[in-house]
């Protein structure tokens, strides 16, 4: 998040797309429904009657896959009306033209075309959100898992740049980020392309920094391979050993006969976990892993603040926490490794990472954690970002077009799938399942399908149906809801007896590598 | 009577420590207040309404009540002595209610050994403790009537100290305990007890809204309004001092082995009340939270209620801690005023 | 009983709380009353997020795969393999013939070690997480 979750009540106008906010990050969902209640604006894009369209101003439904058209509409109406802040544009970004140039194709008549949404209603999207005066974007994986995910984000930065809405307090654009501790793990270089605080690896004087550092020689300096890419590797043969800690990839990537597939054909699996999931089952070796409360160790949430959490009580039986494992490993492969405690981790990283510089844990065991950029002890941490320049000095607009999804419904595969997470369960079911009031509250996975496809289909609430896609099918139990559009279905990926994830299409964004998981084709019918 | 020095009262309470499990007020290093098990170094005077009534003492979140090993049965009640240090009088009136519910229809021994084993200091509040406080309104403080051991009204550099049971009398019967042997004494403790109950403003709402639900209910699109933006957390249910249902489980520890399970449920939950058909008698969220504050304002058993008006202790909590703000007084304000 | 400040596992909110202790055993949550994130709150999944940690089904030896099967193993054992199965693949068929999936669900401090354990030990880029899903 460019900003903080306590902006939220005092922001005027809300930006949700594709965030079921109250569903998957139910503590910021409450602060809209509050500042709705205070009397700020809410525009949902959603196709979904999701919970809070209750409080939308404006609900509006686009068809599967055409965000970017969406905005790149709402931004030619902003240009069109004079509704930009001019001062912020020319201060602040460059590009402008050339933004007003592409967006001008999207005229709101070829904007309906492709979203669905009517343009009077683009219309009062539009000025609602420029002349708001503090405007927040708020999106989730709805915007990011997407062919053209990364398109989705540029467009909408660039409507935030195009408003001056971002670098203020209560503005800004915010990816609700989905997992404990994901913004920490790409903020460590969990990811191919980047150490810590997103060094780059193919930067010599970065990998000179982190090779004297570590006391080594040789870091590559060319980028590896993301989770798809590794998959696809795996499944080719030229992937041959995989260590996974902590992830299910077996319940949560696309696809997943290809990633059976893959896994299997890997001469040696590693997986490090705390229960032994659907992937770990498939493993050579299976290291048991403390839980959270069994370890000290800091997490960082999706506003960038860094908190500190305890070790409660010991592990079951011999697990070990992560980093106990890791180091024991470390030592055995001849590396110098020699910490007595996780802060004398912290340390490594205070000193690698300019913007945890002075995340320490003495500051955060005082207080309530910090938010990175924090590049010193004494530096009070960052509650937005940009306030006075973008990171690279000018904020650059990045047009982009309209490419359409992956696969579009056609005479045989007539269903758009799209799939997401429910309030009581959470991502592949791991812990979530085993929190017996979470599990009464929503045993079983259900399919949403709109009340007129399914009467045509001759289905009813209960009914065992299977769906089918080119990739793998699955039965379900249907759920006859007004909450789809008809021709889409619903569904969740927190449960074994039923994994859309065999249906789900491994298409990904050329620049992220994200898959498409918010839509894929598929048929379905009764089972007798 | 007697009375205290407040720079006193740490050596007094770790003395009491030795004794008992306390469960006391504990300033943590980031700066917030809980209460917590007993330490001389966290231990302070200076805190408000805590954030949490004293539950976990008597009704943990999740207890296992047995065990089944080895072929044989394990019951888990047991002793262990513990003093609840510094509760507030609206927590202690919750505590007597659900004692009272407790063993009002049969014995839930788990209960019953928590509530033998604990000792009550109650720290009498002299003015609201924040402004979600309605203690007055519903009659269950600002400061104790009866039930527990010892009470404290603050004086200022001393404490008041009253005993209510004769366990709290020895407590309190040597130094550095004193005497408050003067004419007035009964007097002045009803002024300070006076001026602390006019300090704590009375919410109307709630017996305004009680007449109305006696009367034949609020408006539904109260319940409609409030059930639409419920993000269904149960935390008003898990703060709230009288709020006693559980949900049951066993688990299976290993190959002929297990234990069965208590732990915190809330009425909030679908699950609460669906029925094995799958028919649920409370269909909507507006119906759970109806149910809800009509169980507090309305139902609730009246040999329960221990003295207060009602099933609720006015700790406003509820009021404090819900995301979206369905608090006991945001209800009866919207049950008064016909808001909705 | 003891009280011990801890963050939610499940979303990105970074609800602090802290996990009720007794007699070794997680008995139940209380809220960070103060902290600017929840001010006292959680969602149905953070009031109830003590309980799997409890699990029988949780994992308490290392376990390595013989003919087919998962047999328990000592961690000597295990890591011994590990780190002679990963090093050999990495000899016989190159580091980018390896790769580590870190984790959203652990500490920034293990994902940083696991990270530089993949880059430095290994010399594979090959790092990644499930960020994307």
């Amino acid at each position: 998040m460019t900003n903080s979750i306590n902006e939220f009540d005092e922001a005027d106008l809300f930006f949700v797309i594709g965030s079921n906010t109250t569903a998957q990050h139910p503590l910021i969902g409450s602060r809209i429904i509050n500042a709705v209640e205070r009397g700020a604006k809410l525009i949902l894009f959603d196709p979904r009657e999701i919970p809070l369209a209750q409080f939308a101003t404006l609900h509006l439904k686009q068809t599967f896959g055409t965000d970017v058209a969406l905005v790149n509409g709402i931004m030619n109406i902003i240009i069109q009306e004079d509704l930009y802040d001019k001062p912020y544009v020319q201060a602040r970004t460059e590009g402008f033209e050339e933004l007003k140039t592409m967006v001008a194709r999207y005229t709101p008549k070829v904007v309906e075309q492709i979203t669905g949404i009517r343009s009077s209603e683009l219309y009062r999207a539009a000025v609602m959100y420029a002349q708001a005066d503090k405007a927040m974007i708020v999106y989730a994986m709805g915007i990011t898992q997407h062919v053209t995910g990364t398109d989705n984000v540029k467009t909408l930065a660039n409507l935030a740049m195009l408003t001056g809405h971002v670098g203020r307090p209560s503005t800004g654009v915010n990816p609700l980020r989905g997992q404990n501790n994901v913004q920490g793990a790409c903020d460590m270089g969990g990811l191919p392309g980047v150490f810590t605080g997103y060094q780059r690896v193919n930067d010599p004087a970065t990998v000179k920094k982190f090779e004297d550092a570590w006391g080594v020689s040789g870091l590559n300096p060319k980028p590896g391979l993301t989770i798809t890419g590794m998959m696809n590797a795996a499944h080719q043969g030229t992937l041959k050993g995989l260590y996974i800690m902590g992830e299910n990839p077996l319940m949560s990537d696309p696809d997943l006969t290809h990633v059976e597939h893959a896994l299997s054909n890997l001469d040696f699996l590693v997986v490090q976990d705390i229960f032994l999931t659907e992937t770990a089952a498939l493993a050579d070796v299976v290291l048991p892993a403390a839980a959270f409360a069994e370890k000290q160790g800091t997490y960082s949430n999706t506003e960038r603040r860094v908190q500190l959490a305890q070790c409660a009580v010991s592990p079951p039986g011999q697990a070990k926490a992560d980093w106990e494992i890791i180091t024991a490993l470390c030592r055995r492969l001849g590396m110098k490794c020699d910490y007595a405690c996780t802060e004398d981790i912290m340390r490594e990283i205070n000193a690698l990472t300019p913007s945890y510089g002075g995340i320490t844990y003495e500051r955060l065991s005082s207080g309530y954690g910090l938010q990175w950029p924090c590049p010193n002890d004494t530096h009070p941490g960052t509650v937005f970002l940009h306030r006075d320049q973008f990171t690279k000095g000018k904020g650059s607009f990045l047009p982009c077009e309209f490419k359409p999804a992956a696969e579009i419904p056609d005479d045989e595969y007539d269903f758009t799938l799209t799939t997401g997470r429910i309030y009581y369960q959470y991502h592949t079911g791991t812990m979530s399942r085993r929190v017996d009031l979470l599990e009464r509250e929503a045993p079983e996975p259900l399919l949403e399908i709109n009340p007129e496809d399914a009467k045509k289909l001759g289905i009813r609430s209960n009914d065992v149906v299977e769906v089918e896609s080119r990739r793998g099918s699955m039965r379900i139990k249907a759920e006859v809801t007004t909450r789809v559009p008809k021709r889409v279905l619903f569904t969740t990926f927190h449960f074994k007896e039923s994994q859309v994830n065999r249906l789900t299409n491994s298409a990904c964004d050329p620049v992220a590598e994200i898959p498409e998981l918010k839509g894929c084709s598929v048929k379905i019918r009764r089972c007798s | 009577m007697k009375l205290i020095a407040k720079k006193d009262v740490p050596a007094v309470v770790d003395q009491w420590s030795k004794t008992y499990a306390v469960l006391a007020p504990s300033l943590q290093r980031n700066g917030e207040c809980i209460f917590d098990t007993f330490d001389r170094a966290t231990f302070t005077l200076e805190y408000r309404k805590p954030s949490m009534p004293p539950k976990s003492t008597y009704l943990p979140q999740s207890e296992a009540i047995f065990q089944v090993k080895d072929g044989g049965f394990i019951h888990s009640a047991r002793h262990e002595k513990t003093m609840l240090f510094g509760i507030r009088a609206c927590d202690h009136t919750g505590i007597r209610q659900a004692r009272s519910f407790y063993s009002r229809d049969m014995d839930d021994v788990y209960h019953r050994c928590h509530a033998e084993d604990t000792l009550i200091v109650v720290h009498a509040c002299s003015w609201p403790q924040n402004e979600t406080c309605f203690c007055t309104t519903v009659h269950s403080g600002p400061y104790a009537k009866e039930g527990f051991d010892i009470q404290l009204f603050d004086m200022g550099t001393d404490f008041l100290v009253e005993a209510g049971s004769d366990t709290g009398r020895e407590l309190i019967a040597d130094a550095p305990f004193r005497a408050f042997d003067v004419d007035d004494a009964s007097e002045r403790l009803n002024r300070v007890k006076h001026m602390a109950l006019n300090s704590i403003p009375i919410v109307s709402e709630v017996t305004d809204a009680m007449e109305i639900l006696r009367a034949g209910g609020a408006n539904e699109t109260v319940w409609e309004h409030l059930g639409r933006k419920c993000i269904t957390c149960g935390g008003c249910v898990y703060v709230c001092p009288t709020c006693t249902c559980f949900t049951v489980y066993d688990r299976v520890t290993s190959e002929g082995n297990g234990e069965r399970v208590r732990a915190w449920d809330t009425c909030l939950y679908a699950g609460f009340t669906r029925e094995a058909s799958g028919h649920n008698p409370r269909a909507s969220q507006a119906l759970r939270l109806k149910r809800r504050h009509e169980h507090k304002l309305l139902y609730y058993n009246e040999t329960d209620n221990q003295d207060a008006l009602c099933g609720c202790v006015g700790c406003g909590r509820c009021s404090d801690y819900c995301p979206v703000h369905i608090g006991t007084i945001e209800v009866v304000k919207a049950i008064a005023d016909h808001i909705y | 009983m003891a009280r011990i400040p801890t963050i939610c596992p499940f979303c990105g909110c970074g609800c602090s709380f802290y996990l009720i202790v007794k007699d070794g055993r997680v008995t139940g949550v209380e809220p960070s009353p103060d902290n600017p994130v929840n001010k006292g709150m959680l969602c149905a999944k953070g009031w109830n997020s003590y309980e799997f940690i409890q699990s029988p089904e949780r994992l308490t030896t290392p376990l390595i795969r013989k003919n087919g099967e998962f047999a328990e193993a000592s961690w000597d054992e295990a890591l011994d393999l590990v780190v002679s199965r990963l090093t050999g693949i990495r000899d016989a068929s190159g580091p980018e013939s390896l790769g580590f999936l870190c984790s959203a669900k652990v500490s920034n401090e293990e994902n940083y070690l696991f990270m530089k354990m993949a880059r430095a030990a290994f010399k594979s880029n090959n790092v990644d997480h499930c960020a994307r899903l």
